[in-house]
């Protein structure tokens, strides 16, 4: 950069000195008014143009046009301000003292150029129009920002398909044709590979190839895009682009166990041709769709929990700004193909998105959260109500659970020199009548649940009361008072009330009411304001008999922190507090000590053991069912509630809030705009429906241009969440304003799209290589375009188009990862077919820190296709993902196709490979018989589709033999005959 | 409308398009060499920046061959020493004696609450600072071996971060983005120099053995570049994976070698002259030369007794220690080999400070630890480049994600987060020797002097190695992705 700025100035000092010469003779005399063209462009030109002009307009600010000039740039308001150079930044900029700020940065503008400049401005910054040399060009006259031009097709092409019509006149155009029409297996593997990413079976293959019926292409696009595997390859897609993943990313990256529901979702979807415009809204605003699920897009982003957020206000406010930017920028790429996210800390570069456009946009998300919420569709309220059936149960259980508790006796004298939680049952000293045999202290304090018995006791109030913590402020998640029929009467929805002696609050993760809420967890607790203490009162709708008293720490077991260690509870009897249970009968907790079991059968006599044991293994089980039964009824999809207000941010930072935003579409595009009372809900719904409009521009071009990407591996758009002004334009124009208008009539129809494209004979076309185009292409007399262009070179389509992107052959291209571990298990037998449903394993464990360790060994779960497999964001699958398997730190709307070293280490010597090789001989084995050369035949059959050659069978057949069939699984599934679409 | 916008008829379309055309038969005309992979990214970076822009040629059959840098480069390979966690600049390189005078008083003006909660009162440095060298410059008794090198070190003491919290940081350092899935340093680096060696990795990062750092493979991942591009994870105690197929014999495996390299031929035979069939067909070539290859450098027979005990490989006691001195001279033995980038992890994950430098609560006994291990096998590792001559091609980095505030959380004896102000060095090829530049404030809560967010520290590397960081870049829906953003600067005080 410096040498070009030297180089620059060096050009031009002659022409400086023109200028210096010029304006001492003319601008100086103070009476004559200064010109800007004569006096003020050539300051610009010569000292502000290199990064304030054309190439360049740092910190925003342009200063060759006159409309953008008077703008200023991107961190204060206008630079010139006419009549008061004193208060114009430019003036400040350039007589300023301060290194950093000084403009220009390297010297000093002379003293009598600042004069010209500050006479300039107070003399009303004259600027005439129509001096400037360049215009701006209008960022909105953009092809993609046009409403769909829809050719007429009648007139063009007369019966050709359209597809096929426009591609062939574009390669006309260029002295190219079409290549010849591939053979029946090539185009059969092609698209299985496309379209449910699965090679076809030899049974699929013998059908197709022996049926002579003139549908029979037709016949096999239906089956194919009939079968549910077709969802499992699309969503793979859809979900790259939002970037879907089941942890929570950044450093922590913690488990998103409820993400999943989102991946069904999608997978359905694509099952069921959900129309285009319906699944955007789906996505957007389901909840008021009936598909829950479907807005886990909204929160698909890497995400910081507010544990992982610094304490410090700033800190606070960034991560929620982070949060709602990549909502924002996930609904940008994923529908309009735009990067609207640019906008967050000055106006887009190149496209119409100004800043206040992009914080209209966060305004219509602002009261999204990034959480778990509850589903509601028929199959999770069938599984609440069984949860609700055995959660009953459970609680008739744990009642007779307490009749083998000890009743806690309150003011046991402890021995104090006790450091173990053995009972030294001589030692203890017992001040409560009755019983005279000295009874065993009660279980160690746990965070995870604690039971104290009481006798039963008529009571209208409890205060339960924390003495003394593991440190920092207590927290509870639960406080649950059960009466003799097991009904928890601390219920809030039972009626009863709250107070307490002081809370710390954390929006939807620690308030006071969470504690009798019935909801486990750290995120629904209550969390006191004093360090190791504080007190919770609860007041019951009216008297009753308690007996009983349950209460957490963090019932899922996750936090052992702010754990009680010493408490007191009490119940007011009518006149009096009376305490019923305290820590003083109970194990003490000892560091490094693992506490003693939270229920035991010390002191039980051996009857009374056994009944205990019996009850206690049913009510695992029924902790187990509850589990599942309620592992469907929440997911990550967002929880929502009345939105932040929304400001505009100087340079996005929070700190730096500007004027309030209301909630609305980019005014480049149309003027829906709502006010800030609008309710959350509502803000949502008319987004969706923007984006989902016929209307808008945008959607459809960017949806059908993805469609295609999936079929020949390139869009027509080459940068397929780029249609902005930075992205490329599209090779056939016509062709995609064509598909995107035929997809809304046809009812925004995925799977209509997908017929017309895989039966087009652009599709149909071979993927051979020029040398067999140009052989084959001088007999041929399509359209007669080889003897119309008869210049040698234009023969050779690589002179024209060595990327292939107009389509004078198919483009072959290597099978992604999920494809090409899918079709190992697929071809080797394996497959485990089983659909939706919480993720498997990849790793030895499901999110957290680091230190992730690849499952090697298959297992039946393993076996489902890959889009099952539980994502742990950044870690990306050891074998697999070298094949350039998105990480879903960022959106991946496009898969490279690298090829490395460590992919083919990986594909030839991995666990995972060697097993399937060795799953498949067997396979081979069991329906080949033991005729080695069947064996070798049948293997290519189901790997290749077809015969081996002479060749191919002497070369394998002899090592084969010395070597064992697995070998040649194994070589199968690393050749690039297998490894490529065709 | 629609002529217009045809990239093929160059009478009517617009000066981007018309670039793009020339360029596209440039590359035709080259296209028996050049494979569509490399067509597809360099047309793909054709973004309206595209005369700005200088995309790297990469054959997919080499991806690792060596490329031109932008401009004659200074230094051609790098080790970067990452310590994870957050190493405190006040305990180390940034002497604040004004901490000493007015240690346990509150900071006046001081922040209230910090990332993890109440700030403390100031706290002096918890060790010893002396001057070291011909240039006196202050350095700790926290770590005597590498203060024995500071007349060779720059010192940049006023670097920010844009992100308080480790994720997000790490993130920012090592990938110029606080946010996850952009490309870190060396997969930039080799995706725009490729490597001398290419029988191994070009790019190799080497994970302490206490474990992985605290941001995990994002530290080392490709982000939307291609995957050729990632770190490859080995140390000198674990090997690259799937580096041999075990369980099979010797002649069972070449035996499945020879005929996927026949049945290759024959298909690239009935395809002639696609590239992306004989790119996979070298990178099992490549492969096999790697399994040769990587034994050999993690196998240290040959490393004199002397050069161990220089490293503290030979420390029984500490086994920390030797296996990090270990994964020391595994780097140099790479460097040696002509490896472009070398990433050196010190510190694992978050374990309140005891895998790592977030001294939160018991800084001094857990830097005590630490800084054992770091010190002798670090300054061993640049002595020994050094004796070599590897110093003089080799930039060496040391960093750590931000640094500690000059007071101690309240209630305990440790420092919280501090992104405003804190130090990372380079030195070898290319670097000034002797300089300190920048400055926090008295109390090192703040960078005042020269301020520099790490952009600018970033810059100056690929600088370094002859590229440029505007030019360096890579087009990611709709934005031509760089490392150091729209922000990127040269500390031109620090190059020699």
């Amino acid at each position: 950069m410096k040498q070009n700025h030297i180089r620059c100035q060096a050009a031009s000092r002659l022409f400086m000195a023109m200028i210096l010469a010029f304006s001492c003779v003319d601008s100086i005399h103070a009476a004559d008014p200064v010109d800007f063209v004569r006096d003020i462009r050539p300051i610009f030109e010569q000292h502000c143009y290199d990064c304030h002009g054309v190439n360049d307009q740092e910190s925003g600010l342009r200063l060759d046009i006159k409309a953008i000039a008077f703008k200023g740039g991107d961190n204060h308001g206008p630079d010139i301000i006419p009549g008061e150079a004193s208060r114009s930044p430019l003036i400040r900029f350039v007589t300023t003292d301060d290194s950093n700020l000084r403009m220009p940065p390297d010297n000093k503008l002379p003293e009598h150029l600042i004069e010209t400049l500050t006479r300039w401005i107070n003399e009303g910054a004259v600027w005439p129009d129509g001096v400037d040399r360049v215009t701006l060009r209008d960022n909105r006259d953009h092809w993609s920002f046009k409403p769909l031009a829809e050719p007429n097709l009648n007139s063009q092409f007369g019966f050709v398909d359209p597809i096929d019509g426009f591609i062939m006149a574009k390669l006309a155009e260029n002295g190219l044709v079409m290549s010849r029409e591939t053979d029946r297996l090539s185009w059969l593997r092609r698209v299985s590979f496309d379209l449910i990413g699965l090679p076809p079976t030899p049974e699929q293959v013998k059908d197709f190839l022996t049926d002579d019926r003139s549908d029979a292409y037709e016949r096999v696009v239906d089956r194919l895009l009939g079968s549910a595997r077709y969802g499992e390859r699309w969503a793979q897609h859809w979900l790259d682009v939002v970037r879907y993943a089941d942890t929570h990313g950044f450093e922590v990256n913690t488990e998103r166990p409820n993400a999943w529901p989102y991946r069904d979702y999608v997978i359905r979807a694509f099952n069921s041709d959900t129309p285009y415009d319906r699944f955007i809204r789906e996505q957007i605003v389901g909840d008021t769709l009936g598909e829950d699920a479907a807005t886990g897009f909204l929160v698909t982003a890497s995400v910081l929990l507010s544990g992982q957020i610094g304490k410090d206000a700033p800190s606070i406010r960034l991560a929620r700004q982070d949060s709602l930017d990549e909502i924002v920028n996930n609904i940008g790429q994923t529908f309009l193909g735009l990067s609207v996210g640019c906008a967050r800390c000055h106006d887009h570069k190149f496209d119409p998105i100004t800043s206040r456009d992009y914080y209209s946009m966060q305004a219509f998300v602002a009261g999204v959260e990034y959480a778990d919420r509850k589903m509601t569709t028929p199959e999770a309220e069938e599984q609440s109500r069984e949860a609700e059936q055995l959660r009953k149960r459970l609680a008739e259980i744990d009642n007779r659970l307490t009749q083998f508790s000890p009743i806690a006796r309150p003011g046991t004298q402890r021995p104090s020199t006790s450091t173990t939680g053995d009972v030294d049952a001589s030692l203890l000293v017992e001040n409560q009548a009755p019983p005279a045999q000295v009874l065993p202290l009660r279980p160690t304090l746990r965070p995870s649940l604690n039971t104290d018995r009481i006798k039963p006791i008529l009571a209208r109030r409890l205060r339960f009361t924390i003495l003394s913590t593991n440190g920092l402020e207590p927290c509870i998640d639960e406080l649950e008072v059960f009466d003799p029929s097991g009904t928890n009467v601390a219920l809030a929805s039972h009626g009863t009330e709250v107070i307490t002696s002081g809370d710390t609050i954390v929006a939807d993760r620690h308030e006071p009411e969470f504690i009798n809420d019935g909801l486990y967890g750290n995120s629904r607790s209550w969390l006191s304001n004093q360090p190791n203490s504080g007190w919770v009162e609860l007041e019951f709708p009216s008297e009753a008999i308690i007996e009983r008293v349950v209460w957490s720490r963090d019932r899922e077991g996750k936090l052992v922190d702010r754990n009680t260690t010493e408490y007191r509870i009490e119940a007011f009897t009518g006149n009096d507090w009376l305490i019923v249970a305290d820590s003083s009968d109970r194990n003490p907790v000892v560091a490094g000590k693992s506490p003693s079991p939270s229920f035991s059968t010390l002191g039980l006599s051996p009857l009374e053991a056994t009944e205990a044991n019996q009850v206690l293994a049913e009510k695992r089980v029924i902790e187990k069912k509850i589990k599942q039964a309620e592992a469907g009824q929440f997911v990550f999809a967002g929880k929502f509630r009345a939105p932040d207000k929304i400001r505009l941010l100087s340079r996005g930072d929070p700190e730096q809030p500007k004027d309030e935003i209301e909630p609305a579409v980019i005014e480049a595009f149309d003027d829906i705009r709502l006010n800030n009372e609008t309710p959350e809900k509502e803000r949502r719904r008319v987004l969706a429906n923007w984006l989902a409009s016929p209307k808008n521009p945008l959607t459809a071009r960017v949806m059908v241009n993805r469609i295609w990407q999936g079929h020949f591996g390139s869009g027509l758009v080459p940068t397929p969440s780029d249609f902005g002004n930075s992205g490329m334009i599209p090779t056939h124009p016509e062709l995609l304003d064509w598909l995107a208008s035929e997809f809304i009539r046809c009812g925004w129809s995925i799977k209509r799209m997908h017929r017309l494209i895989v039966l087009s004979k652009v599709y149909r076309q071979s993927s051979q290589s020029s040398t067999e185009y140009r052989s084959t292409l001088i007999p041929r007399e399509q359209h007669d375009l080889a003897s119309e262009r008869s210049e040698p070179d234009k023969l050779d389509p690589l002179a024209v188009d060595a990327e292939v992107r107009l389509l004078w052959r198919y483009p072959s291209r290597r099978l992604e990862s999920e494809a090409i571990r899918d079709s190992m298990l697929s071809v080797s037998g394996l497959l485990n077919s089983t659909m939706y449903g919480r993720g498997y394993d990849l790793f030895d464990k499901r999110g957290g820190l680091s230190g992730f360790k690849p499952i090697e060994e298959l297992s039946l779960e393993n076996q489902r296709r890959m889009i099952y497999a539980h994502k742990v964001r950044r870690e990306t699958e050891a074998v697999f993902g070298a094949f350039d398997c998105p990480d879903a730190g960022q959106s991946a709307p496009l898969r490279r196709l690298s090829t490395t070293p460590i992919q083919a280490l990986n594909l030839f010597n991995s666990r995972f490979t060697l097993d399937v090789s060795a799953a498949f001989a067997e396979r081979v084995t069991r329906e080949a018989g033991d005729n080695l050369e069947d064996q070798v035949q049948h293997a290519y059959q189901l790997a290749l589709n077809r015969v081996p050659t002479a060749d191919e069978l002497r070369d394998i057949e002899s090592i084969v033999h010395q070597h064992g069939l697995a070998v040649l699984c194994r070589v199968l599934f690393n050749c690039n005959e297998f490894l490529f679409v065709p | 409308m629609k002529s217009a916008n045809s990239p093929m008829n160059a009478e009517t379309i617009s000066y981007r398009g018309r670039q793009l055309l020339d360029r596209r038969q440039f590359l035709a005309n080259n296209a028996t060499s050049l494979s569509s992979i490399a067509l597809a990214s360099m047309l793909r970076n054709d973004g309206l920046l595209a005369s700005a822009s200088t995309s790297p040629m990469i054959d997919p059959a080499r991806p690792y061959a060596p490329r031109p840098s932008h401009f004659p480069a200074k230094a051609k390979n790098v080790i970067v020493i990452f310590c994870a966690g957050a190493v405190s600049q006040l305990e180390t390189w940034d002497y604040k004696p004004e901490l000493i005078k007015w240690d346990d008083q509150p900071l006046p003006g001081g922040p209230a609450v910090t990332f993890q909660g109440p700030a403390g009162n100031l706290a002096r440095p918890q060790y010893k600072f002396r001057q070291r060298g011909e240039t006196g410059k202050w350095v700790s008794d926290m770590i005597p071996h590498l203060a024995e090198l500071t007349d060779d070190i720059a010192f940049v003491h006023s670097l920010t971060s844009k992100s308080n919290t480790h994720g997000p940081a790490e993130n920012f350092l090592s990938t110029g983005f606080v946010l996850d899935g952009f490309p870190s340093l060396g997969s930039w680096v080799t995706y725009a120099l490729g490597s001398e060696n290419q029988d191994l990795p070009s790019y190799v990062a080497i994970p302490d053995p206490r474990g992985v750092p605290q941001n995990g493979s994002n530290n080392w991942g490709p982000g939307f570049l291609p995957a050729a591009f990632q770190g490859t994870t080995m140390s000198a105690k674990d090997p690259v994976r799937h580096l041999v197929a075990s369980g099979i014999a010797g002649e069972a495996d070449q035996a499945a070698r020879t005929l996927l390299q026949q049945m290759n031929a024959r298909h690239l035979q009935a395809h002639p002259g696609d590239s992306k069939l004989t790119a996979r067909i070298a990178s099992y070539e490549l492969a096999a030369r790697m399994q040769l290859s990587v034994p050999e450098i993690s196998d240290f027979s040959s490393e004199p007794e002397h050069i161990l005990k220089m490293y503290g490989a030979d420390d029984t006691q500490n086994t920390d220690k030797a296996g990090f001195a270990r994964n020391c001279i595994l780097a140099r033995r790479l460097i040696e080999k002509g490896v472009r980038f070398v990433q050196l992890f010190n510190g694992a994950y978050a374990s309140g400070g005891k895998l790592n430098w977030d001294g939160h609560n018991a800084l001094k006994e857990q830097y005590d630890i630490h800084a054992e291990i770091l010190d002798q096998p670090v300054a061993a590792l640049i002595r020994d480049l050094r004796q070599r001559g590897l110093l003089e091609n080799t930039l060496v980095v040391w960093c750590t994600e931000f640094g500690r505030m000059p007071f101690f959380q309240k209630g305990s004896k440790g420092r919280d987060h501090n992104p405003d102000g804190f130090t990372c060095w380079l030195t070898g090829a290319g670097v000034k020797p002797g300089v300190s530049h920048g400055a926090t404030d008295e109390f090192g809560r703040k960078a005042i002097e020269d301020i520099h967010p790490l952009y600018h520290f970033n810059a100056t590397i690929l600088h370094l190695l002859g590229l440029d960081y505007e030019k360096l870049s890579f087009e990611h829906n709709g934005i031509q992705r760089r490392l150091t953003n729209v922000e990127g600067k040269l500390i031109p005080e620090i190059l020699a």
